[in-house]
């Protein structure tokens, strides 16, 4: 188990479109492992692969209350959604930053578990919110991407400024 | 993704109040309130919390009622009655849970304005504040009054006295812990130890299995079904140990013509189809139509067939095609009153006088379908209650009025059952499986 670097808006390789994961194997699975200990250390509730730069199709989450409810999704596809819905979202790669969202209220989602086999899911509220942030990585977008331009310049600029302080002080 | 730290709010606290209030002053049970106060604004996150307060609240309502009764210097009006419930769920929280005190009271007090009732915050605050301030007289003069001390109403700790003298106050205790997740696992579709396998690997859950019961897990901590390896094919259900004994003890066997009295919402049913390897003729009976729909989800997940009939048990010249059954399992109403840890509304709904109404009911359904089952057949009796009137009583009454039937000794329940006190065997709360409390007669036919 290691815990992984996650990468930090703007970074250009957080706009990598991720290609699906071919089979799943010992070396997905120990990614899927470390994917969990990244995210729970940060601490976070979803963290795809993306962010931690490797462009494969998997992510990882855990929306429960005692974080005792760890999910993974490999090849991850939403095959229906309706309603939509407001809610507060975060990012590990946008640290400190906290806007509303509109997303699917409802979705339905494919994927492979960690042992390979497909399975669907019905999900929503944040478990919703949270697959459909995490596939957003998958294809290189952003929570900020749905921002006014206006108020992703200024987050960027005040983001950009506080990394390089702390490359100053480090 | 990350959120910004969430606390719990007004909101969460709110709802709770209301749902308690609904069980409390409205008489409705928390499986049809929790489902209703579980608004769109809330989050899964705040759907837990929610959960928990409610559960909270009602486990400990004889005591938060005494306390309450002790801080208001006037009774609260009827219309502000829901107060009370709101402040049940901040005294769980101030004694049971971590939260800081200061964050309860001014959560609780922001919760009155969201129940409409800003002028009472004031109201709120003080009592809470008092309640904190005299906390340890409190609770010390709370041990000398029965109902606040063993958190349960005064007529079931009085049947449960006379009962069982010797256990009563182990019962009461059990019955206000919170419950273990016991799932089955479908053994014609896995192993056991397959299964707890990929509890490990696959959600890193820790299973206990049991010797008394093979098939049963118990999870080191509850999880949403919806983790749960293969549970949407049927690899595993949601059910009590005491619940899986049931079908375990009929022991149904491929062939069998079988009938599971009373099945919604059908896990029994489903035990019974796996237990049988699929291969039983078996037929679901229960009053309410509503809630068989809740049996062909269960049988559907699973993959078992089974033929459904609304019917009343009592009465089978409604829907009996007059063929014999091999086995008939009667899981009877009953006071619930063994699974109360599950269903802490169950004590503060019943009264006392439900009592007979439930003996009576379950004499004749008892009666009724000794009618169904072939000479030499077996009907297994059950209830979820601890109470020997709608137990070893009636038992023990059908015994006498029919010689062709005798009681069969179950081994797996010898060792952890309470001591005899008439025939079956009761599982009582506290027991060494932590099962919900079950009783059990095993009756066979004679044949002719």
């Amino acid at each position: 188990m290691s815990l992984l670097k996650i990468l930090e808006y703007p970074h250009p390789r957080l706009r990598i479109k991720a290609v699906p994961v071919a089979a799943v194997n010992d070396t997905i699975r120990q990614l899927v492992d470390d994917l969990f200990e990244t995210m729970y250390a940060a601490p976070g509730i979803g963290l795809a692969a993306t962010q931690v730069d490797v462009h494969q199709r998997l992510l990882v989450l855990d929306v429960s209350d005692d974080q005792n409810e760890s999910m993974c999704f490999i090849n991850p596809e939403i095959i229906a959604r309706d309603g939509a819905e407001i809610t507060e979202e975060g990012c590990l790669s946008v640290p400190g930053v906290y806007e509303g969202i509109e997303r699917a209220q409802h979705i339905r989602v494919r994927a492979l578990g960690r042992d390979g086999n497909s399975f669907e899911m019905d999900a929503e509220g944040l478990l919703a919110v949270c697959i459909q942030h995490e596939i957003d990585h998958l294809d290189g977008k952003l929570f900020v991407d749905y921002l006014s331009e206006l108020k992703r310049q200024r987050l960027k600029k005040k983001i950009v400024k506080a990394q390089k302080q702390t490359s100053v002080t480090a | 993704m990350s959120t910004s730290a969430g606390k719990i709010g007004a909101a969460s606290r709110a709802a709770a109040a209301a749902a308690v209030d609904a069980v409390i002053h409205n008489g409705r049970s928390l499986e049809q309130v929790i489902p209703e106060c579980l608004t769109e604004a809330l989050s899964p996150r705040d759907v837990t919390l929610v959960k928990a307060l409610v559960y909270g609240a009602l486990r400990g309502h004889c005591l938060h009622q005494y306390l309450i009764s002790k801080l208001l210097s006037k009774p609260l009006k009827k219309k502000d009655i829901v107060l009370e419930s709101l402040l049940s769920v901040s005294l769980f929280q101030l004694l049971e849970s971590d939260q800081p005190d200061f964050a309860v009271v001014s959560a609780t007090v922001d919760a009155a304005a969201v129940l409409g009732r800003p002028h009472a915050r004031g109201l709120v605050n003080a009592v809470l504040r008092n309640f904190l301030r005299q906390r340890e007289v409190l609770l010390k003069a709370a041990m000398q009054e029965p109902a606040a001390r063993y958190r349960l109403p005064v007529w079931l700790l009085d049947r449960l006295r006379s009962s069982w003298p010797d256990t009563w106050e182990a019962i009461a205790a059990a019955s206000n812990l919170q419950a273990p997740m016991w799932i089955r696992v479908n053994q014609q579709r896995t192993s056991v130890s397959d299964y707890q396998q990929q509890l490990k690997t696959d959600i890193n859950l820790s299973a206990e299995s049991s010797a008394v019961c093979p098939g049963s897990l118990k999870l080191e901590s509850a999880v949403r079904v919806d983790v749960l390896p293969g549970f949407e094919s049927g690899h595993s259900s949601v059910q009590d140990i005491a619940a899986q004994l049931a079908a375990t003890v009929l022991a149904p066997k491929p062939g069998e013509k079988i009938l599971d009295a009373c099945a919604a919402p059908g896990g029994k049913t489903g035990h019974l189809a796996e237990l049988s390897a699929y291969g039983a003729n078996i037929t679901a009976l229960d009053h309410s139509a509503e809630r068989m729909q809740r049996v062909t989800e269960n049988l559907e997940r699973i993959g078992a067939n089974a033929t459904l009939i609304v019917g009343d048990a009592a009465a089978p010249e409604g829907w009996w095609d007059g063929e014999l059954f091999d086995r008939v399992l009667l899981d009877a109403p009953c006071s619930a009153t063994g699974v109360i840890r599950r269903h802490p509304d169950i004590p503060l709904l019943r009264r006392d006088s439900d009592i007979s109404a439930l003996t009576d009911l379950q004499e004749r359904m008892l009666a009724a379908l000794w009618l169904v089952l072939k000479p030499g057949g077996q009907l297994l009796y059950t209830t979820c209650s601890v109470l020997p009137v709608e137990n070893q009583s009636v038992v023990a009454a059908f015994l006498q009025g029919h010689p062709e039937a005798r009681v069969l000794p179950v081994d797996c329940l010898e060792h952890v059952a309470a001591k005899h006190i008439g025939p079956g065997h009761q599982l009582l709360p506290g027991n060494p499986l932590d099962s919900d409390g079950f009783y059990y007669a095993l009756l066979e036919k004679a044949a002719e």
